[in-house]
């Protein structure tokens, strides 16, 4: 039979079905994304969180309160609050040069913000100790006027300033560079100040972009191994951050309390991916 | 304010954007700057505005040099082409911006400014919206806070980049209309640029043809649609037809009609064209005289107030648009593929060669 209804149907559900893939592929794609996700995100994550609690809550708490412990966290934040803001500032204003105005040299400026990414972080850190080191050019210099950088925390605020420059700057330059100029020179014409077009428009337009930089920049900053680890002389209780700190615990074979170090870099990596979820979500909403 | 406009340049690299432009835009006027895109309109929009400066010439605002005011010194307002609303202010903010914004001595108390901003956006018929953010306007409620934001700071010149451009055609016929109504009301010195003819020949007390940076004919709706000064602005304000012919004399023969173009009487044997609108060939059944073009109907379009016919020359196989009048149509019955006899009226002759858009 060829009832003119039916050929009709059949065509259209042909169509729709002809957009995707047949149920069995679909099912193994996501099946396969899903146990990738298990065994190299989630297995390792539970194992963190059970090894750091393999002999209870008492000794997970004292790995933690113990003072180097105590020390390596306080060097952690304290880097991070010093690296992140001067990033935030360093990437915010390369991001307006970059996306708001033309000028020479543009695109080089551009690589040098990329640089830190292409170079392997523990060059970076060398960089440094050839910069600032006892045997490196400043080095004679720094030791004559007593500045100590290298085995110091100068030295590890700086090369987590350098590893974790570019976050800011490669988040708002194409956010910045999409949104054009339009409402800029709306607020221009309307009256107002460079300083408050920037503050008043410019800014407010990519604050999900900046928090986005801030947190991603932050995870770094915090978890940052290679080039802080050549510069920081692992000085147990003074110059040691939280994963130079989990390194050492690991090699002395105390394995709770390296992970339970561990897990509070875990954590921090978790809040971030939350609060990255949420920045990405009100982007994709203002955009 | 009436705005003078000097000799103005304008390169971009290589590419003259704009070629000694000189206008003048009388006080309380509505001028449209019209013309095909790469012409220079927006440039020179933006150069009255401050938003980009000229190589060279003035700008001059009621007589005064405004040349190397800034911006922001001008007392512009401008309506952008994709609005440039702030997308994270809501339309009360966004009117209310170039007050916010004014040094603490200018500005005025906050209930001043509340009550200026809800003026505004009665003015332009949006006071339920105040609390909405541009992204949950539709397109024509974002121009109208665009333009009520350009007012608040009652700006001595209005500029309008195709204001109406981003709109779908039935929004735009309104809102256009609305435009001249409001301002017949308000009468600031307002510029606005278009690609649109008919848009500007709607809505504009004068008209500035622009074309590859210059100034091709300035003029009311009426002068510049009758009475073309070039073969671009002919070609660029409605249909056109275009008949080949030579110049001898003082004397147009464009095909077997003659013309007097006592304009061109000292030379002999100058080729010309002659431009005639669609609505100026007529058509006949039978041949009255020499003068007359034999040809066939390809094409009927007869739905709407005039009829249009497409017609090929059996000489020379040109393609001729004709217009006709509802009541000529049926009159005439006429059907595809039949031969007719063509005269055109009205030409308008130029010397020299074709001249395409």
């Amino acid at each position: 039979m060829h009832l003119p209804g039916r050929k009709n149907r059949d065509s259209t559900a042909f169509a729709g079905r002809g957009m995707t893939e047949p149920a069995l592929v679909r099912w193994f794609l996501i099946a396969s994304a899903l146990a990738f996700l298990a065994l190299f995100l989630f297995v390792p994550l539970a194992a963190v969180f059970s090894q750091a609690l393999e002999k209870g809550w008492d000794a997970y708490i004292e790995a933690i309160r113990e003072p180097d412990a105590l020390t390596a966290i306080k060097l952690t934040v304290v880097t991070a609050a010093i690296a992140v803001p001067l990033n935030l500032v360093f990437g915010v204003s390369a991001a307006w040069a970059i996306a708001k105005f033309k000028f020479r040299g543009k695109s080089f400026l551009i690589t040098l913000i990329d640089l830190p990414f292409s170079v392997s972080p523990v060059i970076s850190g060398l960089i440094y100790v050839l910069l600032f080191g006892l045997q490196g050019w400043l080095g004679p210099w720094l030791q004559e006027h007593n500045v100590k950088i290298i085995f110091a925390v100068p030295g590890i605020v700086l090369a987590t300033i350098f590893v974790t420059f570019p976050f800011v700057a490669r988040e708002l330059i194409p956010l910045m560079e999409a949104q054009g100029k339009d409402e800029e020179e709306a607020a221009t014409v309307l009256g107002a100040s460079g300083l408050q077009t920037f503050f008043r428009v410019t800014l407010p337009n990519v604050r999900w972009g900046i928090i986005y930089g801030v947190i991603l920049c932050n995870a770094r900053a915090m978890g940052e191994f290679g080039a802080v680890s050549v510069v920081s002389g692992h000085i147990r209780g003074s110059t040691n951050t939280v994963p130079l700190h989990v390194e050492i615990l690991y090699n002395e074979y105390n394995y709770a309390a390296a992970f339970a170090v561990a897990s509070l870099l875990a954590l921090l990596a978790l809040v971030t991916l939350a609060v990255k979820s949420v920045a990405e979500w009100k982007m994709r909403k203002e955009a | 304010m009436s705005i003078d406009i000097r000799d103005v340049n304008k390169k971009f690299g290589t590419f003259e954007a704009l070629r000694n432009v000189s206008l003048t835009v009388p006080s309380g006027e509505l001028v449209a700057l019209l013309g095909p895109s790469g012409s220079g309109k927006t440039t020179l929009l933006r150069i009255i505005a401050g938003l980009e400066s000229p190589d060279g010439g003035k700008i001059h605002f009621s007589g005064e040099d405004a040349t190397n005011l800034h911006v922001r010194e001008r007392q512009v307002g401008f309506v952008f082409q994709h609005y440039a609303l702030f997308r994270h202010l809501t339309v009360f903010d966004n009117v209310a911006f170039g007050l916010n914004v004014k040094p603490r001595k200018e500005r005025p108390a906050k209930g001043a400014i509340r009550e200026k901003v809800l003026e505004l956006l009665r003015l332009v018929q949006l006071e339920q919206l105040a609390d909405r953010y541009p992204s949950q306007l539709s397109g024509g409620q974002r121009q109208r806070v665009a333009l009520a934001r350009a007012l608040a700071v009652e700006p001595k010149v209005l500029l309008l980049d195709e204001p109406f451009g981003a709109l779908d055609a039935k929004v735009r016929l309104e809102l256009r209309r609305w435009l001249r109504r409001l301002h017949d009301e308000i009468h600031v010195t307002s510029v606005f640029v278009t690609h649109d003819q008919e848009e500007a020949l709607e809505v504009a007390d004068r008209i500035v043809v622009m074309n590859e940076g210059r100034v091709e004919q300035m003029g009311t709706p009426e002068e510049v649609y009758d009475n073309p000064a070039s073969p671009f602005v002919y070609n660029f304000l409605g249909n056109v037809n275009l008949f080949h012919g030579r110049i001898d004399g003082g004397e147009a023969r464009i095909d077997n009609i003659s013309i007097e173009v006592p304009d061109f009487g000292s030379g002999d044997n100058i080729p010309a064209v002659a431009y005639v609108r669609p609505y100026d060939i007529e058509i006949y059944r039978s041949r009255r005289n020499h003068e007359d073009i034999e040809s066939v109907v390809r094409h009927i379009q007869g739905a709407g107030a005039v009829a249009r016919l497409e017609l090929e020359r059996l000489d020379t196989r040109e393609l001729i648009d004709a217009e006709l009048t509802r009541e000529r149509y049926r009159e005439l019955a006429l059907r595809v593929g039949e031969a007719v006899y063509i005269r055109p009226r009205n030409l308008r002759v130029f010397a020299g060669g074709d001249y395409q858009i």
